[in-house]
């Protein structure tokens, strides 16, 4: 790993020497040289389709039509502007693209064994500073991976300590950062303290084994997180004030920046949300009651026992990106359906919530299918498709522009040849911001390498 | 260092002759005697001669020599037995932890336990890793002297299977007497068995479970083969390669021809299921120790008739409540739950079986399962039978001790008040004939108050810090006492040169404190339990070593 | 194998003469007007199953069964085989012995746990058999064993009677210890390498060899003394004499290639190779060498050499005539596995019947009891899942796992009995025995962190002792 000579790969960061180590040459050159492909822009008519659109009605044998990176027509015999390149719809059906909200996509891209692919978490607690918008990659394998399958927008944020950082909406689309995002600095994520036995925090991995921590000792140090959260609060109040105050009067003396409170003012102060990550119900009742407290506007990331606290949730007006339902429950003697039939349960409990696969990147893929599963245990195949569409969009706050398919809205579109949630679904087109997108990815050049090999 | 360990020596040997009286004799009159081997006589007379028991009966009448005690009131018992526990052999220096006998789960101590393992026998020239030695004796490993086994005997315990504490190999165990001061007088029977318990080695193979069963078979395997070798050497050492001496596999070879049991510690059905798995692929004369899961598996035990040396540790929780904390499951609430009811069960499925202490930290928790036991379904006198002969049926001792029948080793107890209740109360306890007396005054209440007098006084707190100087002889030393109290439970440590002890079993008594602790002296580990009664700011009391009994004094920190 | 159908066949047919069914009723079933993927011969509409002393009788329509025999109205509801996991660890209590390069005298027959919660949760994925593994903490593993999931059932009912030895072979990262550094003044582990890996396997089947003849030249009284039972070695000369499946994790196509090619020159082939997340690369090698492989449906980027891989590795294997199953190596993926057979329609597009045999019929050819399960066939036994409705949409669930005729998995009954548990355990938690101390007390358990990412999804067999 020391050999690497780090310079030369400084343009594709994590991936180039990923590929390095590993010596996949040949593979890896086909590979980088795809993710710059950004698609095709052009002006879209997808016509003679079932078009879902999940905030209204399934229009039957309809059209939709793109343009100017928008949804500009939606319906049976809409009109085709001259020009525009026309996709038959026969037997397919057209949905919003896909939105996973709790993804590290980007940020990490082989998280064992290459740490030096790994940009999910900085060193030490406070790091409200930190902007994933700056460290993702727009050319990691994932997004492609990704995008093919019908996922075009995700919350990409960083992990880990108490507040990790601030996540972005991006596309999944894109040479550089800034042509992805979507919401470049859109929430801070904080990784709210509770009683745990080490690592902690969004794919923590939680307890290595061995020595138990006493548990007095646990409850301490999570008391302190909370005490040490609610005093940075004040302090980023206090901070605010100063640099205000300053900016009004300049004979006042001159305050010194300071990047981490400076990037935590506007959360603070509820004009952008924070995420907050928990799951027990314990925690999210204390985070309801942070909220309540500090009058910030809260959502809460993972979020298992959420259904059991959905009065204070309710009250406090808290929705819930509900990560990794295939992840086993957590107690021995909880029902085998535990995180299957959660989301249901929220639905039946008037929680708002979305369905996220809380995946680093590579397997974000697998976001339909985790909706359907959520789906089969009682939430029903709609509400399923909403909460990978419309639901997240609008917890994300993004739902003027994207989370179904409607005129006006940015044209993150699937066009598949079934059901959006069945694994065996074909996508068959794929729209970001308008943009055709190659239907290829690291695994379909991988496939074409070598699937004629005798 | 070692000057010290002379003096307390000689210390030692003046306590030993003052109590010995030879050719004494003892008449117990007008008691219940529970025989049981035989009816119990509701008022007779036992005579004790010679460490023997003379005679018995409702008729006998007291040799004109003997010392009587007029025991109306009070009943007979034989000595009980406890057929699995480390008695006599020292704990690991690391403190407590690792599963004790049919400790089952410790995983915590397991290194530690294993280290202090190593070192003691570091001397080996084994081919095998220590933890791994067949051959490991725990006659050995065991210390002489009547004091350890206080708190047992003083319970009615005057015999007890001895095993050693580590190892998946963790030695061939012997029965004793509670009492005596020498090893080779206090021993009943040795070797009575080989010991594996269901451990790994860490650090080497076998590092895991799956390692331990491997490393077994191969074991045994070997030991088949070298028996086989070195017999057609003997025959006929011509033509043929020398076969090795190897004593770890020598050692084996009593248990490949059946002719030592080996006594399996696994406590839940999955253990005693792999145990009796291995019994049954190497036929070998098996026996179950723990076995709280074995009412499971009557079937299994009865087909191949393996009895249980049973564990009266009985599983509870002991975890704090905490909001924070994660539920307990099902498995371990029913497992609690079951677990007293399971004696009963073995009896019904005439599985031989007897009591044993399981590692148990206070000696009144066993008769405080005896009772549950009851509760749950055992016969008091099945319980009676399994703390006695039962016991020494199994142990192989059943023609020496077990019963009240002349001719046998005079190990008897006679008990006033009831046997499972907290009126329970030794007076006298004999042990191969000798006397031990106690009076019921000054003695500690148990944990949860089962003190003579039936309820608990409110303990005071004795917790705190204590400058304490120990009257070692010629060479006071001096030591702090940190001790933190709970209820009546005293947990900390007992620092000195010697260095940082955690104590164990610590307890409040009616005016002061009482602990055990293992310090390192001169490169032994050595076992003391500590009494102290504390008056205002001062405290006085006694450190009672396997060499006699220091006294000390001190002063309570403010 | 033909001929193995066709006598099983006559046996079954033999079976259930009225005569012999007289006062049997364990392991009696009739599943009526089901969507029935045979995994053989195609999908059968609106027909019933008659399951008779655990085995499948007959398939067809209207069918009855002597009264008292437990009757399943299917009607909507789709009836796969039972389906079988070529790579669990479910049911193992220690799965890695990694002190030395070579375990191969452990066995995980040793370690099962027929209470461990992970069957029951498999059991309610439609799974039914799989084949436990060690783990890959060394180039040669331990002995595997291959199960049904009898939960509830004593822990000698799991093995499949008859069932062909395995035992666990690995390469790469896990095997060299990748992730572990060795301390100051520890030697590391031979071997560091994958080169040292290869010699370490090939070394071990030399001893095997020779510890061989001299078995055989004692047999044939050449010797006087009986030679050593060698627990390590005696597997290994099973692999030598083609009784003993080689199971052989790893992902580059290269190490792959290598385990092959050191089976070639010692005269064996290979069971399967697990995991493959190169196979696509070294497909036509595999079809000739005769291997089967099980894979991940999709696993990739978890780890350096889980990089350079692709969901159309089923497709390709496929496509190369090469045995292909999918596996979970995971108590969470076990659970899906129907999603992850559906996924191979979608990459790369292997037919429906082709994609459901990769976790029923095919699993079973690979561990080597395809004479009795992985399809629904008459003869075969009773292993069935039924579900809410296609198998392989997102949509459905099992409903009902059957082994051998018995239910063992109810989705209607495991509702009915959660509230009957939950006062159990409440009545259970006010036993004294049960109750916290009154003050003091031990440390109380630290709450279970759920798995969050998908950072141990791919692999769990990891290089460590877990």
């Amino acid at each position: 790993m020391n050999q690497i000579k780090i310079s030369n790969a400084l343009k594709f960061a994590f991936l180039a020497a990923a590929i390095l180590v590993s010596g996949i040459a040949i593979s890896a050159q086909s590979d980088a040289s795809q993710q710059n492909k950004i698609g095709r822009a052009g002006t879209f008519a997808i016509v003679g389709a079932r078009i879902v659109t999940v905030s209204g009605a399934v229009i039957e044998n309809g059209t939709v039509v793109i343009r100017d990176g928008k949804i500009t027509a939606v319906g049976v015999g809409a009109a085709i502007p001259s020009g525009a390149e026309r996709i038959d719809g026969k037997g397919l059906s057209v949905f919003p693209g896909m939105i996973d909200a709790s993804t590290n996509m980007g940020l990490a891209e082989i998280p064992q064994g290459a740490n030096a692919t790994m940009d999910v978490q900085e060193v030490g607690t406070m790091n409200a500073n930190a902007k994933a918008i700056t460290g993702i990659n727009p050319h990691s394998s994932h997004i492609n991976v990704t995008r093919v399958n019908g996922i075009t927008t995700v919350l990409s944020h960083p992990t880990g300590g108490t507040v990790s950082g601030q996540g972005a909406v991006i596309n999944l689309n894109g040479a550089r950062q800034e042509d992805m995002a979507v919401v470049p600095v859109h929430s801070l994520v904080i990784n709210f303290p509770r009683v745990t036995g080490g690592g902690g925090g969004f794919g923590g991995g939680g307890f290595g084994g061995g020595q138990q921590a006493n548990f007095n000792d646990l409850i301490r140090r999570r008391d302190e997180a909370v005490e040490d959260l609610k005093k940075t609060f004040r302090e980023v109040e206090a901070y605010a004030k100063v640099v205000e105050a300053y900016q009004k009067d300049k004979s006042l003396p001159t305050p010194t920046t300071s990047l981490r409170l400076e990037a935590m003012i506007p959360y603070v102060r509820g004009q952008k949300p924070i995420v907050f990550t928990a799951e027990r119900e314990r925690d999210i009742r204390a985070i309801a009651k942070f909220v309540a407290d500090t009058k910030v506007k809260g959502i809460i990331v993972g979020g298992q026992d959420a259904w059991k606290a959905a009065d204070e949730l309710k009250k406090n007006n808290i929705a819930v990106i509900y990560t990794n339902i295939y992840g086993l429950p957590v107690q021995q003697d909880d029902p085998y359906d535990y995180l299957f039939e959660a989301p249901s349960k929220m639905l039946a409990a008037g929680v708002k919530f979305s369905i996220s696969t809380g995946d680093t990147g590579a397997e974000a893929r697998d976001l339909p299918y985790h909706a359907g599963l959520a789906g089969a245990y009682g939430l029903g195949k709609d509400e399923a498709l909403k909460a990978v569409t419309l639901y997240p969009a609008q917890i994300l706050g993004i739902d003027d522009r994207l989370g179904s398919i409607e005129v006006g809205k940015m044209a993150n579109v699937v066009v598949a040849d079934g059901d959006l949630l069945d694994p065996r679904t074909n996508i068959k087109y794929v729209f970001i911001g308008g943009r055709l997108i190659p239907l290829t990815s690291r695994h379909t050049e991988l496939f074409d390498s070598f699937k004629d090999r005798k | 260092m070692r000057s010290k360990l002379l003096m307390l020596s000689f210390a030692a040997i003046c306590t030993f002759f003052s109590v010995a009286v030879s050719g004494q004799s003892y008449a117990i009159t007008n008691a219940r005697i529970v025989t049981v081997s035989g009816a119990t006589i509701e008022r007779g007379t036992v005579v004790v001669r010679d460490g023997l028991i003379h005679s018995v009966g409702a008729n006998v009448s007291p040799p004109a020599d003997a010392t009587v005690f007029d025991a109306a009131g009070s009943t007979i018992y034989p000595g009980f037995i406890d057929a699995a526990s480390n008695l006599g052999v020292p704990a690991p220096a690391a403190g407590p932890g690792g599963g004790g006998p049919g400790g089952g789960g410790g995983g915590g101590g397991q290194a530690a336990a294993a280290a202090a393992a190593a070192a003691a026998q570091s001397g080996s020239n084994s081919n095998y890793p220590a933890g791994f030695r067949p051959e490991v004796d725990v006659l050995d490993l065991i210390r002489a002297g009547d004091s350890q086994f206080d708190a047992n005997r003083n319970a009615g315990f005057t015999t007890a299977l001895s095993m050693g504490r580590t190892g998946i190999f963790s030695g061939q165990s012997a029965v004793i007497n509670l009492a005596g001061n020498s090893v080779s007088s206090m021993t009943v029977k040795a070797p009575f068995a080989h010991h594996i318990s269901f451990v790994t080695i860490p650090g080497t193979y076998p590092g895991s479970l799956l390692g331990t069963f491997s490393a077994l078979r191969q074991i045994f395997n070997d030991a088949k083969r070298l028996q086989e070798m070195q017999r057609a050497y003997a025959a006929d050492p011509k033509g043929m390669r020398r076969p090795e001496t190897d004593k770890s596999l020598e050692a084996l070879f009593p248990v490949i021809n059946r002719q030592m049991p080996v006594v399996f510690s696994a406590n839940r059905e999955l253990e005693i299921n792999r145990a009796l798995d291995f019994m049954k692929e190497y036929n070998l004369v098996g026996i179950i120790a723990g076995g709280q899961e074995a009412w499971k598996l009557t079937d299994r035990l009865k087909a191949q008739n393996v009895p249980v040396l049973l564990s009266l540790n009985f599983p509870r929780r002991t975890a704090a409540a905490s909001p924070d904390a994660d539920p307990e499951t099902l498995d371990i609430l029913r497992f609690r739950a079951e677990t007293p009811k399971g004696p009963g069960r073995l009896a019904q499925a005439g599985i031989k079986f007897a009591f044993s202490s399981g590692g148990a930290t206070s000696i009144a928790d066993y008769f405080s399962g005896a009772g549950k036991a009851v509760e749950g379904g055992l016969s008091r006198d099945a319980a009676i039978r399994a703390m006695t002969l039962g016991a020494a049926e199994i142990l192989g001792v059943s023609d020496r001790v077990g019963s009240i029948e002349a001719g046998k080793i005079a190990n008897l107890v006679v008990v006033k008040g009831d046997l499972f209740g907290r009126d329970r109360f030794a007076s006298h306890v004999f042990v191969d004939g000798r006397l031990f007396e106690q009076k019921e005054q000054p003695r500690p209440a148990g944990p949860g108050g089962r003190g003579p007098g039936g309820a608990a006084p409110a303990a005071a707190n004795f917790g705190g810090t204590y400058t304490i100087s120990i009257d070692v002889p010629g060479q006071p030393l001096p030591a702090t006492l940190n001790l933190q109290q709970q209820g009546t439970a005293i947990t900390g440590t007992m620092v000195s040169q010697l260095g940082t002890s955690p104590i164990s079993n610590g307890r409040a008594t009616g005016n002061g404190f009482s602990f055990s602790a293992t310090v390192q002296f001169g490169g032994a580990s050595i076992d003391i339990t500590v009494q102290g009664a504390v008056s205002g700011a001062n405290v006085s009391g006694t450190v009672d070593s396997p060499q006699g009994n220091i006294p000390f004094t001190g002063t309570r920190n403010p | 194998m033909r001929k193995t159908t066709v006598f099983l066949t006559i046996v079954s047919l033999l079976m259930i003469s009225p005569t012999l069914l007289v006062g049997q009723s364990k392991g009696d079933l009739l599943i009526k007007n089901a969507t029935v993927m045979t995994a053989t011969k195609g999908t059968l509409e609106g027909t019933d199953i008659l399951v008779q002393n655990g085995k499948i009788a007959r398939i067809g329509k209207g069918l009855t069964a002597g009264s008292g025999v437990r009757t399943i109205d299917a009607t909507g509801k789709y009836v796969t085989p039972g389906i079988i996991d070529a790579h669990s660890h479910a049911m193992v209590s220690a799965i890695n012995e990694g002190s030395l390069a070579v375990t191969s005298m452990t066995r995980i027959d040793d370690m099962l746990n027929p209470s461990d919660i992970s069957i029951y949760r498999a059991l309610a994925g439609g799974v039914t058999g799989a084949l436990l593994l060690h783990g890959s903490a060394n180039p040669i593993g331990g002995q595997s064993t291959t199960v049904k999931f009898k939960w509830g059932r004593p822990v000698n009912e799991f093995p499949v009677a008859g069932a062909p030895p395995g035992i666990k072979f690995a390469l790469g990262e896990n095997v060299k210890r990748s992730s572990s550094t060795p301390q100051p003044g520890q030697t590391p582990r031979y071997p560091r390498t994958r080169m040292g890996t290869m010699e370490v396997i090939r070394d071990a089947f030399i001893r095997a060899r020779e510890y061989k003849q001299a078995w055989d030249d004692f047999r044939a009284k050449k010797t006087r003394v009986q030679p050593r039972i060698d627990e390590e070695l005696q597997p290994m000369v099973e692999i030598l004499e083609g009784k003993r499946k080689v199971h052989c994790h790893g992902y580059r196509s290269d190490e792959h290639l290598n385990i092959l090619r050191i089976a070639e020159e010692f005269g064996f082939k290979i069971g399967t190779l697990q995991h493959g997340l190169e196979a696509f690369k070294i497909a036509p090698e595999i079809a000739k060498h005769g291997a089967g492989v099980s894979i991940f449906a999709d696993s990739w980027s978890y780890k350096l050499e889980a990089y350079d891989s692709t969901p159309y590795t089923g497709y390709v294997l496929w496509k190369n005539g090469v045995n292909v199953s999918i596996n979970s190596d995971s108590a969470e993926r076990i659970r899906r596995l129907n999603l992850d057979a559906a996924k191979m329609m979608k990459y790369g597009g292997v037919p429906e019947q082709d994609s459901l045999r990769m976790i029923t019929l095919n699993p079973a050819i690979q561990l080597g009891i395809d004479n009795r399960t992985g399809s629904i066939d008459v003869g075969k036994d009773a292993d069935i899942a039924i579900w809410s409705g296609h198998p392989f949409s997102s949509l459905s669930l099992c409903e009902m796992t059957i082994i051998e005729g018995e239910v063992y998995f109810d989705r209607a009954k495991d509702k009915t009995m959660r509230e009957q548990l939950a006062k159990e355990k409440a009545d259970l938690e006010k036993l004294e025995m049960n109750r916290a101390p009154g003050s003091g007390g031990t440390q109380p358990r630290v709450p279970t962190e759920r798995d969050r990412g998908h950072y141990s999804h791919g692999d769990e067999d990891g290089g460590h002792e877990r």
